[in-house]
């Protein structure tokens, strides 16, 4: 089931104006169920997980103490041939082929439940990947929802308005008489700017007696003065 | 960090972007928040929340607004635009064509506002482009 599809079954039947009602209400139920339901096994399926744990611990550890005791009886009825006495050996080997047994049942026990603890790790992933794909599917009915309110608003907005002519022309028209506008502004500024930046550099010739001004004449005739007497 | 209507409103209110624009953020009643962007202020941005998502949705145009016999022709050309604007997509709601963005929910306030600014600097681009279609 695909909300997508829904939504265009219920378009094509010119559902349109139908509002949230375009989803059917059953469909969204029926994701949501199935939500609670993959949460509900997955729950489920961790208690189990935590149980079946717990003994795969407990064969592990006694498969160990199997390994250490056949180690043990290994090496004693090595000892035991070491000092001949054979029957003690072979009563050894008796034990050493009743605790191989033991261990491989055990063996084969963990190797059962390794398995079973794969299939519910498996199991998890596939309810975990349904509730995904369900919450997705509900947030694109939300989503739905949510773009309707959002534009109903503007919509009335929209509709109390439109009874001018071309009401998109002459909003267009305003946003960039004021685009204009601002940018004519900026440009003001900028030539103030560099008007007062220019105030501030002759300011600042004057002051250093550079440019033309009556008392830096003066200053450069005497100059040319002293230099005339130097040279006579 | 998940943001909500009334913290970005509390936040927009307050802030002017590097571009100098400033925001004008209300929450309305239907809990929906309406933003007017100072770069365009004739379009407003419609926001709202979804579990995963921050939609902004501007509406553009009834299709009463559209000359009847270019209708189909807008939607041609709407779908040929759509992969040159920039961070918004068109759309239909009922009778009304929408422009709109949807942002994931941890998106930064910085990116929020960028987005925004763009869907409304977007608004004016597109309603210049297809003018001469509507009535």
């Amino acid at each position: 089931m695909s909300i997508l599809k829904d939504i265009f079954t219920a378009m094509r039947g010119g559902a349109s104006e139908a509002g949230e009602a375009i989803v059917d209400a059953n469909a969204i139920r029926i994701l949501e169920q199935e939500i609670r339901d993959a949460e509900t096994a997955i729950a489920k399926a961790k208690q189990s997980l935590t149980r079946l744990k717990s003994s795969e611990i407990k064969l592990k550890r006694e498969i160990n103490s199997l390994s250490t005791d056949y180690d043990d009886y290994e090496a004693k009825a090595i000892e035991a041939l070491n000092v001949g006495e054979e029957a003690l050996a072979e009563e050894v080997a008796g034990r050493l082929e009743e605790i191989t047994v033991e261990r491989d049942d055990k063996a084969s026990e963990h190797s059962a439940l390794e398995s079973e603890v794969n299939g519910i790790n498996k199991l998890i992933r596939s309810r975990e990947k349904i509730i995904q794909k369900n919450k997705r599917e509900l947030e694109k009915v939300k989503t739905i929802k949510e773009v309707q309110k959002a534009t109903t608003s503007i919509s009335d907005n929209v509709a109390a308005t439109s009874s001018s002519q071309h009401r998109v022309s002459k909003a267009l028209d305003r946003v960039k008489a004021k685009q204009q506008n601002w940018r004519d502004n900026m440009e003001a500024g900028e030539w103030m700017d560099d008007q007062e930046q220019g105030d501030d550099l002759d300011a600042r010739l004057k002051q250093s007696g550079v440019g033309g001004s009556a008392g830096s004449k003066k200053n450069s005739i005497l100059e040319k003065l002293k230099a005339k007497q130097k040279a006579g | 960090m998940t943001i909500t209507l009334e913290e970005l409103a509390f936040r927009l209110n307050d802030h002017v972007t590097d571009e100098g624009t400033s925001f004008d953020a209300l929450l309305m009643d239907n809990g929906v928040l309406e933003v007017v962007c100072s770069n365009n202020d004739e379009f407003p941005l419609h926001l709202a929340l979804t579990d995963t998502q921050l939609l902004a949705v501007t509406p553009l145009f009834n299709i009463s607004e559209v000359t009847p016999s270019e209708v189909e022709n807008l939607n041609k050309v709407l779908l040929q635009l759509a992969p040159a604007v920039p961070l918004s997509a068109f759309g239909l709601q009922d009778d009304t064509y929408i422009l709109f963005g949807a942002m994931a929910l941890g998106t930064s306030f910085e990116t929020i506002v960028h987005e925004l600014e763009v869907q409304a600097e977007n608004t004016i681009d597109v309603l210049e482009a297809i003018q001469s279609l509507l009535a």
